[in-house]
């Protein structure tokens, strides 16, 4: 590095730090807002004195989130370990092992990505009716639970483990089953993780859904719930940003904590299901 | 030879691996789309047990609905937002790439926003446009713009603070993947045209972007077929209006089937939907051969 990109480095940074700084001003303000007294909304960037009383208006009385966080937290944990293991499995038998009609199933695969989810609305609609889980969180779990990203992106990692390392355990006499969870699962931790923190994001973000498939206020998840307190105290703007705030902040906690897996992923595969 | 003898008799276990994953999607998802796509010659109603087959009435009808119409021209303007997300995400990129400190810091500032998608960044954004009191207009009034826009308030302006909400949402996405192009691209490579006198605009416009072209072209397909997917932002923010400006077609099938149900009419419109996509992943497939510079 020579002495002119040292001195143009530094201007630079501060210009791009600026514009950064345009990406986060909806937190700020956000996080700013929820704790501000509404005679401040819209007059002052920053609260004159921290006011908490909005944050505790939404954990307590009429509109407690507590009950939209467990049912978004039951749903998204077991739709992600549910998808993550069956993706895993599917993954795992598209890239090692062979049998009839396996290239073709996977065409099939492939191309059930490009129907957009509203071609499939009304009939799930009609179909979890009939199974008597419409108004459920098994509406929103259990196709979670298959997801075709997921046996995209591990099947991709899985096919880069070197042949050698399979096929040694094979001449010993180990079976698929054995190598799939003695050597495979172990080797692929990082894409596990990817895919986990992806899907769970996904799944924490999911309103589409809940949307269409949920009623009852107590089924309800956080987008749902943020929509209903939105709905009923449409100038609460304090109590809005407060909401939130609560919405959004355990997604830049995971943000925070996984921004290694979650780049990688995204880098390494383009593809959204 | 011993091998694959062995492959052959175990040739059941890839089902075994294969058929779980299989059967829910064959239950959730390809049975659900075979189904969708009978209905569209039915006049199915939910809350109408009576239903009976009328051919391509639902496609005539399409065809000749204003709001189909409206809705394709509000997807197009929804659709800006993908190539505008592009050019700004290589920039933001092709800049972090070079020399900045604070390269980390940087990227997750720009990344941010898209990991924390969903309603309650609509909200929040909702009221940064508010059209009276809102910081947004506060600062355009501020710097001397007499009569700003109402934004989501006024149905000629909706769609376009729609598209800025967008574009903020999918830049870190797009930036992401242009930072793992760029990285591939060889030093030797610019020094030798930086050697041979080329300015930085040169560099840039004639050098680098064809270089990540292929990045920029798969960017630019998936970008347009998860715009066209989703609907969950304009839903959130402005429920389709105001005055319908921002019922985009996903939002349209959304509409007709959950807020008038009529299911059949809404799969034809889902299906007009899938034409599209489909369309575009054939441009794919062709384009990347011919348009595409490696």
């Amino acid at each position: 590095m020579n002495e002119g990109t040292m001195k143009s480095k530094l201007p630079i940074t501060v210009v791009m730090l600026v514009a950064g700084a345009f990406m986060i001003v909806p937190f700020l303000w956000m996080i700013s807002t929820s704790l501000q007294t509404p005679a401040e909304v819209f007059k002052q960037w920053l609260p004159s004195k921290l006011d908490w009383s909005s944050h505790r208006r939404i954990w307590t009385g009429n509109y407690n989130f507590l009950p939209y966080y467990l049912n978004s937290l039951k749903i998204a944990v077991i739709g992600t370990a549910g998808a993550l293991f069956l993706s895993a499995l599917a993954a795992y038998g598209f890239a090692r092992t062979e049998f009839k009609g396996r290239n073709a199933m996977f065409l099939v695969y492939l191309s059930m990505m490009m129907i957009p989810p509203q071609v499939i609305f009304v009939p799930k609609f009609i179909l979890f009716n009939w199974l008597h889980i419409y108004n459920t969180h098994w509406a929103l779990i259990l196709p979670a639970m298959f997801s075709i990203f997921g046996v995209f992106m591990l099947r991709q990692f899985f096919m880069g483990i070197p042949r050698e390392i399979t096929e040694s355990a094979f001449l010993d006499g180990a079976g698929h089953f054995t190598i799939f969870f003695r050597l495979v699962l172990p080797l692929a931790k990082p894409a596990l993780a990817t895919f986990a923190i992806i899907d769970f994001s996904w799944q924490w973000n999911d309103y589409e859904n809940a949307l269409v498939f949920l009623q009852s206020p107590k089924l309800y998840t956080i987008p749902l719930g943020l929509q209903n307190f939105i709905l009923e105290n449409n100038v609460d703007y304090n109590g809005m940003m407060a909401a939130s705030s609560a919405a959004i902040i355990p997604m830049i906690v995971i943000f925070l904590l996984g921004q290694k897996y979650i780049i990688q992923g995204i880098s390494s595969s383009a593809v959204k299901g | 030879m011993k091998r694959r003898g062995w492959v052959q008799r175990q040739g059941w276990v890839g089902y075994a691996f294969v058929l779980p994953n299989m059967l829910g999607i064959l239950i959730f998802l390809i049975l659900p789309a075979l189904f969708s796509f009978g209905l569209m010659f039915t006049d199915y109603q939910f809350s109408n047990p009576r239903w009976s087959f009328t051919g391509l009435d639902n496609l005539r009808r399409l065809f000749g609905d204003d709001n189909f119409y409206d809705s394709l021209k509000h997807t197009g303007i929804f659709l800006l937002s993908v190539p505008a997300a592009l050019v700004l995400a290589f920039l933001v990129a092709l800049v972090l790439n070079r020399s900045v400190y604070l390269k980390g810091l940087l990227r997750g500032m720009f990344f941010l926003p898209y990991i924390s998608s969903g309603v309650a960044v609509a909200f929040v954004w909702m009221l940064l446009f508010q059209p009276s009191h809102g910081p947004i207009n506060e600062a355009l009034r501020w710097l001397g713009v007499v009569s700003p826009p109402g934004w989501f308030a006024d149905s000629g302006s909706a769609m376009y603070a729609i598209d800025v909400v967008q574009v903020w949402f999918m830049l870190g996405y797009n930036m992401i993947i242009y930072l793992a192009a760029l990285q591939e691209v060889s030093a030797e490579q610019l020094e030798a045209a930086r050697i041979d006198g080329a300015s930085t605009r040169t560099i840039t416009w004639r050098i680098l972007w064809p270089l990540v072209s292929p990045t920029t072209f798969l960017l630019l397909i998936t970008g347009l077929i998860m715009t066209m997917k989703s609907f969950a932002l304009i839903q959130a923010i402005t429920q389709g209006g105001p005055s319908g400006s921002t019922t985009i077609l996903s939002l349209f099938v959304y509409k007709t089937a959950f807020s008038y149900y009529e299911m059949g009419y809404a799969s034809t419109i889902s299906w007009f939907l899938f034409a599209c996509i489909f369309a575009i992943t054939l441009i794919q497939w062709i384009g990347q051969k011919r348009w595409v510079h490696y």
